[in-house]
């Protein structure tokens, strides 16, 4: 397994304080690693900072060995298609103004500089392997249930082929069934895909269902553990 | 058995540009005295359309036939102004998203001490009483979340303000709306405890509805499930989780992760493209030719359950 990301003695600053602090770890391709903590703990932001939607105040993030903050500007699009992330709310992620087929094929159709419908065409087996119609594509998001629109995240988000994947809590707005259903397909895809995962979730159940190691942010500070003494630690507090 | 709730065959339906959405199909349920009932089931599945039946807060366009009897009396038969002595008094709602339902601009303390206020308490003991409330809600410094704006709580504190404000009146009947939802796990295991807390310490009917199952487990004593708008089980809580019969129950059962996050194949038909047949039909692991064709009837397992299948039907 090929190493995809390193983080670095991360700090995120804020006015009031540290966000968090001196967060360290490294992810090989196709697996999958958790940050846990409770609202407000940070995890959203590192989750942030690593896909570079917010700065971090200092330390460094490698992908595939290279320094993010090193890339030149030119290359930074071509870094964003290998760094995909999935967010908390669908019904938010989506232009509620455009149908899913255009919001679906844009990211395709920008870098690859194809006609749309030959996208979307090219995306049918990956639509197919989400349990989606292409015909559903005609839609708006409003009409499309929570379920349907993280599965429709999930077309666009792979039709990239991408190497890292953030995923911000991608089912806590899901029923339990639903949450099943999205879970067991973003790990299917990720197996296939040999794709990196940063999961994040504040519920120790799914954490220990999805996550080879998990990194647990308390005031502040990522303390990584392996699996089995996550399920300790979670039996302990439980306790 | 001395019920306190009876809701008798409940339809309610939306008329909407597309047709008609029948949100609740020949719903029948009670609750006992002192006993909590369950509504679980998916986003959708009319859940909370009964919630706001009880409570007569429905949109005035919408279609209601049945009857639901509170103590005897058919609240859907009652003058707004009838109605109005009992909600907020006698029948109460915790309602979800405690961010959304209390005052940015008011204090805690302030909220919960006009529901006290309904009850006729003096003014000079109402402060006392908000406070006695706070402590019985489990807060380490009650007088502390009393002087505080929601905005400096956090979501399980905000949760219990909420449930404060509805337990201030001293109501009979509660009416829990997803009392769990969107909170993170500590709020809601902190959230659970309390509801366990209360249910234990005092004498309410509870009306819960929720789609988080370990809530529905940890304080319900009957349950229902509902799929498209319509009861498909219906029983006491223990029996259900130890022996589901409906197999869209066994789904959301096996959906837990505990139990091997294994997912229910397909998603619920639209209120709009309702099946001839069973609703459940389409998804079924065990479907059947009837099925297709014939909408099966709710019948009776036991004295307690009941199940809405071709399969159990005679």
């Amino acid at each position: 397994m090929s190493q995809i990301l390193r983080v670095e003695g991360l700090y995120k600053t804020f006015g009031h304080g540290d966000i968090f602090r001196d967060v360290s770890f490294t992810l090989d391709s196709g697996e999958t690693i958790g940050l846990f903590g409770m609202s407000g703990s940070g995890k959203s932001t590192l989750g942030r900072c690593i896909v570079g939607l917010e700065r971090c105040t200092s330390g460094k993030i490698y992908f595939e060995g290279d320094d993010v903050s090193t890339v030149p500007k030119k290359m930074r699009p071509l870094l964003r298609t290998k760094m995909q992330m999935i967010f908390q709310h669908p019904e938010i992620s989506f232009d509620p103004r455009r149908r899913l087929i255009d919001s679906v094929t844009e990211p395709l159709v920008y870098h690859t500089k194809q006609d749309q419908q030959d996208v979307f065409r090219s995306l049918f087996p990956l639509i197919e392997a989400v349990g989606l119609h292409h015909q559903l594509f005609e839609k708006y998001p409003g009409q499309l249930s929570g379920g349907e629109l993280q599965r429709a995240m999930m077309v666009r988000i792979y039709s990239l082929s991408p190497k890292l994947i953030v995923a911000d809590e991608p089912t806590s707005m899901l029923d339990m069934s639903v949450q099943a259903q999205v879970l067991n397909l973003m790990k299917d895809l990720q197996q296939k895909n040999n794709t990196a995962c940063v999961f994040i979730s504040h519920d120790p159940e799914v954490m220990q269902i999805m996550c080879d190691r998990i990194g647990i942010i308390t005031d502040g500070t990522c303390t990584l553990v392996e699996k089995e003494e996550f399920d300790d630690w979670v039996s302990y507090m439980g306790s | 058995m001395n019920s306190i709730l009876e809701v008798t065959d409940l339809n309610v339906s939306f008329p909407t540009r597309n047709g008609v959405i029948h949100a609740s199909q020949q719903v029948s349920f009670r609750i006992s005295k002192g006993k909590s009932c369950v509504l679980v089931g998916e986003t959708g599945s009319g859940k909370s359309v009964i919630g706001q039946s009880v409570l007569r807060l429905l949109p005035q366009k919408s279609i209601i036939s049945g009857s639901i009897r509170y103590k005897g009396l058919d609240i859907l038969t009652l003058s707004e102004e009838e109605f109005s002595h009992l909600r907020g008094r006698e029948i109460s709602l915790v309602p979800q998203n405690p961010s959304a339902s209390l005052d940015p601009l008011m204090k805690c303390g302030d909220q919960i001490a006009e529901s006290v206020e309904l009850r006729g308490v003096k003014k000079s003991s109402v402060t006392e009483e908000v406070l006695h409330i706070l402590s019985n809600l489990r807060f380490l410094d009650p007088v502390r979340v009393s002087l505080s704006l929601p905005s400096r709580l956090s979501g399980g504190m905000r949760q219990r303000v909420a449930t404060g404000i509805a337990l201030a009146s001293k109501p009979q009947f509660l009416v829990l709306d997803e009392p769990t939802k969107g909170l993170d796990y500590a709020a809601r295991t902190s959230t659970i405890d309390i509801l366990h807390h209360i249910k234990a310490n005092r004498q309410d009917t509870q009306l819960l509805i929720t789609h988080d199952l370990d809530l529905a487990h940890r304080i319900g004593d009957t349950m229902g499930v509902l799929y498209s708008g319509e009861l498909v089980e219906f029983g006491p809580v223990n029996e259900i989780f130890s022996n589901p019969l409906h197999p869209y129950t066994k789904g959301l059962i096996s959906a837990l992760p505990r139990n091997g996050m294994k997912p229910i194949p397909g998603s619920c038909p639209g209120f709009l493209n309702l099946p001839k047949g069973c609703y459940f039909h389409k998804r079924c692991p065990h479907p059947c030719a009837r099925g297709e064709d014939v909408h099966p009837e709710i019948c009776d397992i036991s004295e307690e359950r009941q199940v809405r299948c071709h399969r159990f039907s005679a």
